[in-house]
């Protein structure tokens, strides 16, 4: 019997990386690994799912700065020369390994992996986006968008018109992207703050999403816990994380993903082989990187790392898969009874945690929705509208303040490692909005500079930032990131405030950062 | 109304000496220190359970940063203003109980107050006022409560314990007289700290039982329904699981502990056999059975990753135009000993 909901959730998200001026750039590769372990997986298994009619429900958020890389021309041809680079290495590596079975079976995998990722991405003309809006436009996969940059809106409750200007633009990308206006939105970071739910619907959003202290801690007490949606004041929906599936997911000591089986992420042919072998598909400067192929099992606790069985770690996903659904069976059968209503879990996940770290990830989400069509009758896959429109009689409450980092506020983004870059952050948002209120018609060169002004204001508001500078690795990328966009924010705003508009200046930094080609600067206010 | 006047950081018990505000008046480019970093520095090395996924996201192999990459980083000789030359109190939310707190002041604010107070001003003891101002319309004078938190104005910036989470804040920055009066330079906006557990306020349409809700939040926070914690105590219980088994228990048992895991002294060998040879351009080449496609010179390489055991790699070329055919067979043995 049908007695409650599963909402799967990942939210798929990456800072704008994207340097034309730099023939290879390090920090791009972040965008090239999680396409062809994360995304083209992911959409591998969807064209699957949908050619054999199965039937299944999931939600992504794809963040407008991720949608814009996924679309721009120079990452797109960048991309297909790195996975050509790969499958260079890959036929190589077949060869090498003739001697040792083991590792050359691994190494014809990842060939295949690699050359259908590079057909996967051929057959949708480069433009992944278009991939995923045909299983929006087929009814399995509901999209929704994300702040512009991924802004933390907590830490920016003092400059109200930059969360404004966040949804809009993130807003009016969707509907040029997907040819229709979004209907759910993923906080950055699930950062909620009381009140910008306003600003959602503002927006025309009808739903969001916080941890699950979020609806907990919601004055007043809401009656179904994170087991059912709450509308805000605004009429808002706010869907709250269970945490119970999340941990076994996310929880490095209960989590799938640690499992002894499964490939371990850190041993990569990029570190481990001869450095002249792998120097041509490493970094130009001679950095070693990881390359994706990676030939270990995670194996146990030690340095000692077996070679990696792809049979093995297949049938673990499968097993822990049914795990998954049993226990949401369960979970959901005590619930339905305890609330006397059909429960909706909601399951969000970082979508780069899928296949880019967890590398069976794919495999076992594929096991997880063929398991519920065809293995059990308890639990529906659901969308956030689709729940609503079967349960639109929801509780009404504030919501608290929250968000998915470490200890649930916060404290990633605000520490000694980040937190001077508020007081920059803040005044540029000012000072965009006097640019708005004093310049609400400007046109040609103008308009272009204050177009550009509020591109570099929303680049150096991502979150990615600051979470880079409190977590300690590549902490000088993201200094120059925050340190550049502000320097152009300001240089602009003062060129403007002068009614001396450098074009050439004008010209280099709107080819640099080219995000949001359609933005419209008045929109922050 | 209740006066807290205890300082929160024993560091900042004393007031700023004159010497030392004349030089931040003037030296406005330099980069202060943060007297509350090193408090802090503590708590946020816990790694981060979840933030690890994400920091993977970002992950392109271990020490990146710590490699100096001139060709890759341009560097940008501009860096931005230490402030703006105005006056400004910022407040934020860390979490229920703490909040960060940035000021400027303009210059001309310095002047201004020099030549109103004179000497006094000098000797005057900087305070961040803290107003309790839940549930009111503040008009400076109506607070529930305040307390002073002596600062040492040069920094900047604070973090501020308010220990009171669901209430509602508003601080000014200023300086206390020597005859005791509090000047006020400016005010903060006004934040409100969120709540550490469920609220106590339940409507009556949507009504739940105590301890119906104990069980649901227990099930909400997955901690499961048969906790024995009153309602408040669950999500710190949480919090403290979630701290622990990220910070700890992963070192040993999952990927996420691995990637820092530093032996003192190690060594890895391994071995690899490179078989190069030429023959004529048009020949037809195998090695161990299996074509080899030529340079157009003639030459031929190939790299083997060489395991222990005895390898015989047979190389045969045949002619394309005589009826000749040629093997040479290389036999390689590796084997490996350990000492210790």
């Amino acid at each position: 019997m049908f007695k409650g909901y599963l909402c799967m959730v990942l939210h798929g998200h990456l800072p704008y990386v994207r340097h034309p001026e730099h023939e290879d750039f390090l920090e791009e590769d972040w965008f090239y690994e999680a396409i062809t372990e994360t995304y083209i997986p992911l959409i591998a298994m969807f064209e699957r799912l949908s050619d054999e009619k199965v039937p299944f429900r999931m939600t992504m958020s794809v963040t407008p700065t991720l949608a814009a890389m996924l679309t721009d021309g120079l990452l797109q041809d960048r991309y297909t020369r790195h996975i050509n680079k790969l499958i260079e290495l890959a036929h190589k590596e077949v060869e090498r390994t003739r001697w040792m079975p083991a590792f050359q079976r691994l190494a014809v995998m990842y060939l295949d992996l690699f050359t259908q990722a590079r057909d996967l991405f051929e057959r949708y003309h480069r433009n992944l986006i278009a991939a995923f809006k045909r299983f929006q436009d087929a009814g399995n996969l509901e999209i929704v968008t994300c702040g512009a940059t991924h802004g933390y809106f907590p830490l920016m409750d003092v400059s109200k018109d930059s969360v404004r200007a966040q949804v809009r633009v993130a807003k009016d990308h969707y509907e040029r992207l997907f040819g229709r206006k979004p209907r759910g939105l993923w906080l950055p970071e699930c950062g909620y703050q009381p009140g910008d739910d306003a600003l959602l619907k503002e927006a025309g959003f009808k739903y969001f999403f916080t941890d699950a202290h979020g609806v907990l801690h919601a004055t007043p007490r809401p009656k179904y816990g994170v087991f059912a949606p709450v509308y805000c004041k605004s009429g808002v929906a706010c869907f709250g994380r269970d945490m119970e599936s999340s941990k076994q997911v996310w929880s490095s000591v209960e989590g799938y993903p640690g499992d002894y089986a499964y490939r371990e992420f850190y041993r990569d042919v990029g570190f481990d082989l001869d450095f002249e072998y792998v120097q041509p598909y490493v970094h130009p400067d001679g950095i070693r990187i990881n390359t994706g192929i990676k030939y270990y099992r995670i194996t146990g606790p030690g340095n000692h790392k077996e070679p990696y069985d792809p049979d093995a770690a297949r049938e673990k996903a499968a097993e822990h898969a049914g795990n998954f659904m049993f226990n949401r069976e369960k979970q959901i059968e005590f619930l339905y009874e305890m609330l006397g209503r059909r429960p909706i879990i909601v399951s969000p996940y970082d979508a780069e945690l899928y296949g880019h770290w967890w590398f069976e990830g794919p495999m076992w989400l594929e096991f997880l929705i063929r398991k519920l069509a065809f293995d059990q009758k308890t639990v529906r896959m659901v969308t956030p509208p689709e729940y609503l429109a079967e349960n639109p009689k929801n509780q009404v409450v504030t919501p608290s303040m929250s968000s998915w980092g470490w200890k649930g506020y916060s404290e990633v983004w605000l520490q000694g490692s980040n937190d001077w870059i508020y007081r920059h952050l803040h005044k540029a948002s000012r000072v965009m909005s006097d640019l708005t209120r004093q310049y609400p018609h400007a046109e040609g060169l103008k308009r272009r500079a204050l177009n550009q002004s509020l591109r570099e204001l929303l680049l150096a508001q991502s979150s990615d930032w600051a979470f880079i500078m409190a977590t300690g690795t590549h902490v000088p990328y993201a200094h120059k990131r925050t340190r550049e966009h502000l320097l152009r924010f300001f240089q602009l705003a003062d060129e403007v405030h002068r009614d001396q508009i450098d074009e050439h200046f004008l010209r280099e930094v709107e080819s640099k950062d080219n995000i949001f080609a359609d933005i419209d600067y008045r929109v922050h206010q | 109304m209740k006066r807290k006047a205890k300082a929160r950081f024993a560091k900042s018990g004393k007031a700023v000496p004159k010497h030392k505000v004349l030089q931040r008046a003037r030296a406005v480019g330099r980069r202060v220190a943060r007297p509350v970093k090193s408090l802090l520095k503590k708590i946020q090395q816990i790694p981060i359970q979840e933030t690890h996924v994400a920091e993977a996201k970002f992950y392109t192999g271990p020490e990146v940063s710590s490699w100096r990459r001139p060709a890759a980083l341009p560097v940008e000789h501009r860096e931005l203003p230490a402030g703006y030359d105005e006056d400004i109190l910022v407040m934020q939310v860390r979490d229920p109980w703490w909040t960060h707190v940035y000021w400027d002041l303009r210059f001309q604010t310095w002047d201004e107050c020099r030549a109103r107070y004179g000497a006094d001003f000098d000797k005057a003891g900087w305070t961040l006022r803290a107003y309790d101002i839940s549930f009111i319309k503040f008009d400076g004078t109506n607070a529930h409560r305040f307390f002073d938190t002596v600062v040492d104005v040069e920094a900047r910036n604070w973090y501020m314990n308010l220990g009171a989470p669901g209430t509602s804040w508003c601080l000014d920055l200023g300086f206390v007289l020597p005859d005791g009066r509090f000047v006020a330079l400016v005010r903060s906006n006004v934040v409100s700290l969120p709540l550490d557990g469920p609220s106590w306020m339940t409507d009556e349409e949507w009504m739940i039982p105590d301890d119906a809700f104990r069980r649901l939040y227990g099930m909400s926070v997955g901690l499961g329904p048969n906790v024995s914690s009153p309602v408040g105590k669950l999500w710190q219980e949480r919090l403290k699981r979630d701290v622990s088994s990220g910070a700890v228990t992963s070192m040993v048992s999952s990927p996420v502990g691995r990637k820092g895991e530093k032996l003192p002294f190690w060594l890895v060998v391994d071995t690899e056999l490179i078989v190069y040879g030429a023959t004529e351009p048009d020949a037809m080449v195998s090695v161990q059975g299996r074509p080899v496609t030529l340079r157009k010179d003639g030459t031929f390489t190939l790299r083997f990753a060489l395991p222990d055991g005895k390898q015989e790699i047979p190389v045969t070329a045949r002619s394309a135009k005589i009826d000749e055919t040629r093997t040479i067979t290389p036999i390689v043995t590796r084997k490996t000993t350990r000492n210790p």
